[in-house]
C-alpha cells in the first residue's frame, strides 16, 4: 500500500548502488594498474597519471559518500511518514482498525515490511559505501579509521531505522502525509543534532588532547581546549573573551602582539591550544556505541508509534 | 428477535474540546436482532455514539457496552462482535475488490471470504476492478460485504446511505435486511433521512443534539402518534413543525383513537414522528437559551 514510495526508494537506492560500484571499480582498476602509487604520503616517480585519474574521480566519490550519508534520512522519511499518516488521511484506518481486532498487530504487520525494506536497502548502501571508501583510500585501514565517519558502514542502517521510527510516530500523530513529512524533517534535524551532541560529549570524555596540528589523520576530532598557563583547561569558547588572539604555529595562544617586532608578545602567553581526538583504533567501539544508542532510540520510537496508534482516533 | 440488549449505554456523555458536548447523558438498550434506525439531524451525535461502541471515542462520562464488553477497556474483544461500515466507504483506491477481501482475511481471524464474495457476485460488483473505479454505490456495497464477511453478530452502519443515489440506497438496504433476517444479526443503521430507513427498520432511535428523544419499535411509534393541524386533540404535545404545504402541524402522542378518526388528527407517518421529536428538542433548546 506504499507502492510508490517503495518503488521510489528502491530506484534511488539502485542508482546509488550502481554509481558507487561503478566508481569503486574504476578506482580499483587504477589501483591495480599503479600498485606503487597508492600511498599518498610518499612521492613516487611515474605516479602523476595515477593521481590525475584519481583526482577526476574525487568529486563523484565524495558526492556518492555524501549521498550515502543522506540515504538513511531519505529512506526513513519516505517509507516511515506515510505508513500510518496516509491511512488516517484517506480514512482507510477506520476500515483496517475495525477489521483488525488489534491495532498494534496491524501496525506491526505494516511496519515489519518497511523495516525489512529499509534494512535491506541500507545494508546494501552500507556495504557499497565501505567498498567505495576502501577503493578511494586504499592505503587506509578503514576498520580502525574515522575517515568518512557516518557516511559508510552499519551506522547507515541504524540511522535509517531511527528516522523510520520517528517518521512513523510523527505520521501517526499528525495524520496527514505532507504536513507530517515537514514536521518529521524538522524532528529528524532536532533528534540527530541531539544524538550528535550527546555522542560528542560522551566521546570527548574519553578523548586525548593533542598538541595543535599533531593529531593523526585517522582520528575523530572532537573540538579543542585551551590549557591555560596556570594548568586550568578551558573550552575554546574562552578565546572569545580575549580582545586579541594570536595563535602561533605550535599552538601557543597569546593575547597581544609586540608592536616593534610584529610577532606575538611572548609575555602575553595565555596557554596552549589542544585538539581533542579519539584515535582511529577506537572506531569500532564508537560505531558500536552509536549503533546501540540508535537501535535503542528506534525501538523507543516504534513503541511510541504503537502507543499513538492504539489510542488515536482513526480520522485526521 | 430477543429483548436482550446487545448494545447499551448508561449516562453516556461525550465532550469534544472544553465546551462542545456531542452526547449528553444517553441511556440506551438496543435489543438483539433486527435493524434499528438511528435517526437525527447533522451534528446530533449519531456518529459519535457509534464510534463509542467500536472504541474509537472514549466516553467523557458514563458507560457503553457491546455484547457485554466495554469497548474502551477491551477494544479487541468488542470488535470481535462488530462489523462496521463508516460514513463514506473508505477503501484502498489502488487495491482491487478481491485484494480487499484478501486483506480482510489477513486482518480478521475467521473472515468469511466466500460469503462476502458471494454477496458481491450477487450484486454484479466487478471484483477484479480497483476500488477507485467503482461507483459510490458499489463502494458502499464492498464496505458492507467486508462488514458482513466478519460474520459479526452486530453491524454498525454509520450513515452509509448519505452519498448514494436512490437506487443504490434501495439495494444497500435490501442487502442489510436480507443479511440480518437470514443471519439473525443486529444492525444499527444511522441516517439523517427518515424515508431511507422506514422500509428496512424494526426499531427507531431519534437522537437530537446529544439526547435520545424517542426509542421504540417502528410499529409502536406509528401507532402512538398522530398529527393535528388547527385544534390539537388531547394527548402529549410533542412538537410543532411545518408540513410540505407550509401549514403548521403538531405531533401528539397518545391522541385518542376516536379523535384521530373524527378528523381532528390523522395518523402520523414515521417522518412526521421524527420531525415532531426533533422540533421538540429545538423548542427545548430555545427555551434553555
Amino acid at each position: 500500500m506504499q507502492r510508490w514510495e517503495v518503488i521510489a526508494v528502491v530506484t534511488g537506492t539502485a542508482a546509488l548502488l550502481g554509481a558507487s560500484l561503478f566508481v569503486t571499480q574504476q578506482l580499483r582498476d587504477l589501483a591495480a594498474a599503479y600498485p606503487r602509487c597508492l600511498d599518498p604520503t610518499t612521492v613516487t616517480a611515474g605516479c602523476d597519471a595515477y593521481h590525475r585519474a584519481v583526482g577526476r574521480l574525487d568529486m563523484p566519490a565524495s558526492l556518492l559518500l555524501q549521498v550515502s550519508w543522506a540515504a538513511p534520512f531519505g529512506t526513513g522519511l519516505v517509507l516511515g511518514v506515510p505508513l500510518v499518516a496516509r491511512e488516517i488521511e484517506h480514512r482507510t484506518a477506520s476500515l483496517a482498525w475495525t477489521l483488525s481486532r488489534s491495532r498494534v498487530r496491524w501496525l506491526v504487520g505494516r511496519a515489519a515490511f518497511v523495516v525489512l525494506v529499509t534494512v535491506a536497502l541500507l545494508a546494501a548502501v552500507a556495504i557499497t559505501s565501505e567498498l567505495l571508501a576502501a577503493a578511494y583510500a586504499p592505503a587506509r585501514h578503514l576498520d580502525s579509521d574515522f575517515t568518512w565517519y557516518g557516511r559508510r558502514g552499519v551506522l547507515l542502517v541504524v540511522r535509517g531505522l531511527v528516522v523510520l521510527g520517528l517518521g512513523i510516530s510523527i505520521g501517526a500523530v499528525v495524520g496527514r502525509a505532507l504536513p507530517a513529512l515537514l514536521v518529521a524533517v524538522f524532528g529528524t534535524v532536532l533528534l540527530f543534532t541531539g544524538i550528535s551532541l550527546a555522542m560528542d560529549r560522551w566521546n570527548a570524555a574519553e578523548a586525548t588532547a593533542r598538541p595543535y596540528g599533531q593529531g593523526e589523520s585517522d582520528a575523530l576530532a572532537l573540538g579543542a581546549r585551551i590549557e591555560l598557563t596556570d594548568g586550568e583547561v578551558v573550552g575554546d569558547a574562552y578565546l572569545a573573551s580575549l580582545e586579541n588572539i594570536v595563535i602561533d604555529a605550535d599552538g601557543s595562544v597569546y593575547s597581544r602582539f609586540d608592536p616593534d617586532s610584529g610577532l606575538p608578545d611572548r609575555s602575553s602567553l595565555v596557554g596552549r591550544y589542544r585538539e581533542l581526538m579519539l584515535p582511529g583504533e577506537r572506531y569500532p567501539q564508537v560505531v558500536a556505541r552509536e549503533s546501540a544508542v540508535g537501535i535503542g532510540a528506534a525501538v523507543l520510537l516504534l513503541l511510541a508509534a504503537g502507543a499513538i496508534v492504539r489510542h488515536r482516533r482513526p480520522g485526521a | 428477535m430477543s429483548d436482550q440488549p446487545i448494545l447499551t449505554t448508561r449516562d453516556l456523555a461525550k465532550r469534544f474540546g472544553r465546551r462542545t458536548w456531542a452526547l449528553t447523558g444517553i441511556d440506551l438498550d438496543v435489543p438483539e436482532g433486527g435493524v434499528t434506525a438511528l435517526v437525527g439531524p447533522n451534528a446530533a451525535g449519531k456518529s459519535t455514539l457509534i464510534k463509542t461502541w467500536i472504541g474509537f471515542e472514549q466516553p467523557t462520562r458514563g458507560r457503553v457496552s457491546v455484547a457485554g464488553i466495554d469497548p474502551w477497556k477491551d477494544r479487541s474483544a468488542a470488535l470481535a462482535h462488530v462489523g462496521y461500515v463508516p460514513q463514506s466507504p473508505a477503501l484502498y483506491d489502488a487495491l482491487t475488490v478481491d485484494d480487499h477481501l484478501d486483506l480482510a482475511v489477513q486482518l480478521r481471524p475467521g473472515f468469511d471470504r466466500a460469503y462476502a464474495r458471494g454477496r458481491l457476485d450477487q450484486l454484479g460488483i466487478p471484483v477484479a476492478q480497483s476500488a477507485r473505479s467503482l461507483s459510490g454505490g458499489q463502494q458502499a456495497q464492498v464496505a458492507l460485504a467486508l462488514a458482513l464477511g466478519t460474520r459479526a453478530e452486530i453491524l454498525l452502519l454509520d450513515e452509509p446511505l448519505a452519498s448514494l443515489d436512490p437506487l443504490a440506497r434501495r439495494e444497500f438496504l435490501h442487502v442489510v435486511t436480507d443479511a440480518v433476517r437470514s443471519g439473525g444479526q443486529t444492525a444499527l443503521l444511522s441516517s439523517h433521512i427518515v424515508t431511507d430507513v422506514e422500509q428496512a427498520c424494526d426499531r427507531l432511535i431519534v437522537l437530537g443534539v446529544g439526547r435520545v428523544l424517542l426509542h421504540d419499535t417502528v410499529a409502536n411509534a406509528l401507532a402512538a402518534h398522530a398529527v393535528a393541524s388547527g385544534e390539537v386533540p388531547a394527548g402529549e404535545r410533542i412538537g410543532e413543525f411545518a408540513d410540505p404545504g407550509g401549514a403548521r402541524v403538531t405531533l401528539v402522542r397518545g391522541a385518542a383513537q376516536a379523535e384521530s378518526e373524527s378528523g381532528a388528527a390523522r395518523p402520523a407517518t414515521l417522518e412526521e414522528v421524527v420531525l415532531g421529536y426533533l422540533a421538540s428538542s429545538r423548542v427545548t433548546l430555545d427555551s434553555a437559551a
